[in-house]
């Protein structure tokens, strides 16, 4: 029972065992925040992927599918689903209501010039909605940002926040999407517009050209024109169609290519510029009395996308066998009708997919990634064990003349190898703990590590820089009238250091390593993942004790006599 | 009677690289229970290497007559018994004392029956036990009120005596010492003598390697060694 005092005896009183503790820390934490950050990310990519396209959706872009109301009809009659939704997708040009103010010379009059406003226009992926079905499917109401806060929201905003102020609170015309006018309404991803700008708590301020807040860039109330070509069937672009809309809201999904993209019109508006509405159909083979072509029927109004939402407990795949089946039985009730002017695209052709398939091409990547991290950073347990040999082989020569003691008062060799595994498994497990501590602590803090880093160095950072710096030079010089190598060593290293970081944060202007545009989240994900804690803990003990035993090994083997003769 | 300690035609040699160098040829030594037996000789002559094997911290030669303690031939132990006999049956003090510096003084002196303590003894709360009789032991060498100090904080004669204790914590039969006195001032040499006297005294059988004739002289009988062979 000797060798539990002797292992907490040789890690508390020497600072060798502590440099392999912080070794194992440091491998440990690496690997923790790394993967975190990874699984994060998936985690983010698939929840926000989910929240916005339902667990189902059914696709058919361009032509879109007519008679969408029956087959939601079909699809809402299933008993795995909770509700469905059509939405119109496309792509559009948005002019903003703001824009440049540009001097021009009047051609041939010199000296007189022409003012006039350009106006912005953002390139923006625009969904037609309902907006009700949609709030069944995927949650539509929340991701509106001008909203009044609930009474337990609104105590956790910031005293400045303007959506404590009713002017700020544009509920019910962001859920008609009709505004206070009485007329059709945008939403806007609440990134499209330069003027919103993100505080460190993830809240938006409306900011002028000057950076002072200024409720005038509010965009909510403003017109703006909305432009989109629409495609017929067969490829061929038709003419352009510009609509006037009032901003109503600003969405906030945390997803930056949504958020910086994504406009929500009410369908009808798309459905009428992409000729997908309802409309008289004309057979030109037969003429009516006064020689024009007979109107024969209606077209349908058509949708080129319909979510779906599970009911609770529904895996997406049940869903999907069931809303495949209900398109079956639509698309075969169409076909059988005469009536019916226009046919949905057979099931073939028509994409049915669950949001994880329709997002394969986002997380599959994503997930990817993760694993080749996590692979890569394994290779750090090696580096632990290695780090550990190196030490204990060390620990195990300076400890040569104890094994001779131990073996002289009778310890076994089992004995002597069972006191440095225990060693190694001390470090491993204290090294673990320690680096789990130190991920969890910059893991959870890691937006605003990220912050701090983004941001210019501020002057008592500069002038503490420079101080750490001088007083390292003072103990330079104090070494060296010492003729202390060891001090002049560890403090030309100290002064290096510090001195180059005091003359970097000079002109530091912050950097920001999380771009939101590059990652499609605006704030970095910061949860530490306690599977990979599991493991990774469980990893570093076990390699700590890896990296042990060849020197323990070799410590039991040592020959008594040669030991106490080891000086 | 017969003798406690029996080394017959004892054969030893050591390989330094591809050189096979003997110390010890055909040598012989008998020590009796309760005797104080002194080994002296030139350096290099083979009687550390004597006194380890008697020890069973080395093994001689295979083709090297017995080593029998109390009548079992040491070449017979299995490595679990060569344990106990080092634990149990023999207590060494060394020349530099070989202590443990990141132990304490009770600690050091702890060990060998630590070594020797099962994990249900432990439990048990035997642990107590020897923490006292280790105390009692330091008392009696004259370090009672240094059981808390470790090593570094001690003089060579307070170390010396630390070893003593360690030595006998377990109450061997037999003591071996290598040159016990030979890092110390001849007073402290003195006391150290004394106090290993006072135990021979009282039954225990020593044997103790020196080349110092006036250490020597203390026992009961002096074997000398030259080449390698008890002359």
């Amino acid at each position: 029972m000797y060798a539990p005092l002797l292992a907490n005896r040789y890690l508390t009183s020497r600072i060798i065992p502590l440099i392999a503790v912080g070794a194992v820390a440091l491998c440990v934490a690496l690997v923790i925040i790394v993967v975190s950050v990874m699984s994060g990310f998936l985690d983010m990519v698939r929840n926000s992927g989910k929240t916005l396209i339902g667990d189902v959706v059914v696709s058919y872009p361009i032509s879109g599918i007519p008679y969408y109301d029956e087959l939601i009809k079909e699809i809402e009659a299933l008993p795995e689903t909770e509700a469905a939704s059509p939405i119109v997708e496309t792509l559009g040009l948005l002019r903003m209501p703001y824009g440049t103010m540009e001097t021009t010379q009047v051609p041939g009059e010199p000296g007189r010039s022409e003012q006039s406003i350009r106006g912005r226009v953002e390139f923006v992926h625009v969904w037609g909605i309902e907006p009700e079905s949609l709030e069944r499917v995927a949650g539509f109401y929340d991701k509106l940002y001008w909203r009044k806060p609930s009474d337990e929201v609104a105590k956790g905003l910031a005293p400045d926040d303007p959506r404590l102020e009713a002017y700020y609170q544009r509920d019910e015309q962001g859920k008609t999407l009709r505004s206070s006018r009485g007329r059709d309404g945008i939403v806007l991803g609440i990134e499209i517009s330069p003027y919103n700008k993100r505080t460190r708590d993830g809240s938006y301020r409306t900011r002028g050209p000057s950076g002072a807040q200024d409720p005038d860039y509010f965009m909510p109330d403003m017109p703006t024109t909305l432009t989109l070509v629409p495609i017929s069937s067969n490829a061929k672009l038709g003419e352009d169609q510009s609509r006037e809309l009032d901003i109503v809201n600003e969405i906030q999904s945390g997803v930056f290519t949504i958020d910086s993209q994504r406009v929500l019109v009410p369908i009808k508006v798309t459905q009428e510029m992409l000729k997908l509405d309802e409309a008289p159909f004309a057979d030109p083979s037969k003429r009516d009395a006064n020689g024009r072509p007979m109107i024969v029927g209606t077209t349908p109004a058509r949708a080129t996308t319909i979510v779906v939402r599970a009911k609770d407990g529904v895996r997406s795949e049940d869903l999907l066998a069931g809303v495949e089946r209900a398109y079956a039985s639509f698309s075969a009730r169409m076909r059988a009708d005469p009536t019916r002017t226009l046919l949905p695209p057979p099931i073939d052709r028509t994409n049915i997919e669950t949001w994880e398939q329709r997002l394969a091409d986002l997380i599959g990547p994503v997930q990817k990634e993760r694993e080749l991290m996590r692979t890569l950073f394994s290779i750090v347990y090696v580096v632990c064990a290695a780090l550990v040999l190196a030490i204990f082989w060390a620990i195990v020569q300076e400890k040569t003349r104890d094994i001779g003691i131990l073996r002289a008062v009778g310890a076994s060799r089992v004995g002597i190898l069972w006191i440095f595994l225990r060693y190694g498994l001390l470090i491993g497990v204290v090294g673990s703990l320690v680096g789990v501590l130190l991920a969890w602590v910059i893991v959870v803090r890691l937006n605003d590590i990220h912050e701090l880093i983004g941001m210019p160095a501020s002057t008592p950072v500069k002038v503490t820089a420079w101080v750490a710096a001088a007083v390292a030079l003072g103990m330079l010089i104090r070494g060296l009238r010492r003729a202390s190598a060891l001090q002049t060593v560890c403090w030309t290293f100290g002064f290096g250091a510090l001195s180059v970081i005091a003359f970097s944060l000079l002109n530091y202007q912050g950097y920001m390593v999380w771009d939101p545009a590059v990652y499609y989240f605006t704030r970095i994900p910061s949860a530490v993942d306690w599977d990979t804690v599991r493991t990774t803990v469980a990893g570093g003990i076990l390699f700590s004790v890896i990296g042990a035993a060849i020197p323990a090994a070799r410590a039991a083997d040592t020959d008594p006599v040669q030991s106490l003769r080891y000086e | 009677m017969k003798p406690l300690l029996d080394a017959h035609g004892v054969k030893k040699t050591y390989r330094l690289g591809q050189t096979s160098v003997p110390v010890l040829h055909d040598a012989s030594l008998s020590v009796a229970r309760g005797e104080w037996v002194a080994i002296v000789g030139s350096s290099g002559s083979g009687k550390s290497t004597l006194l380890h094997l008697l020890g069973g911290l080395d093994r001689a030669d295979k083709d090297s007559g017995p080593i029998s303690y109390d009548g079992e031939d040491l070449r017979g132990f299995s490595p679990a018994r060569e344990n106990l006999y080092r634990n149990r049956d023999v207590g060494f003090v060394f020349q530099f004392y070989h202590l443990l510096p990141e132990l304490t003084v009770l600690e050091n002196a702890m060990l060998p029956s630590l070594v020797g303590l099962s994990r249900l003894a432990w439990l048990t709360g035997r642990r107590a036990e020897l923490r006292d009789r280790a105390a009692e032991l330091l008392g009696t060498c004259g370090l009672g009120h240094r059981l808390k100090h470790r090593p570094a904080e001690l003089s060579g004669g307070e170390r010396q005596r630390v070893a003593i204790a360690r030595a006998l914590i377990n109450k061997p039969k037999v003591l071996l010492a290598d040159e016990p006195t030979g890092n110390l001032d001849v007073r402290t040499g003195g006391g150290i003598l004394d106090l290993l006297a006072e135990r021979q005294a009282e039954g225990l059988t020593m044997v103790m390697v020196t080349h110092d004739q006036s250490v020597a002289a203390r026992a009961h009988r002096q074997v000398k060694i030259v080449d390698g062979r008890v002359a």
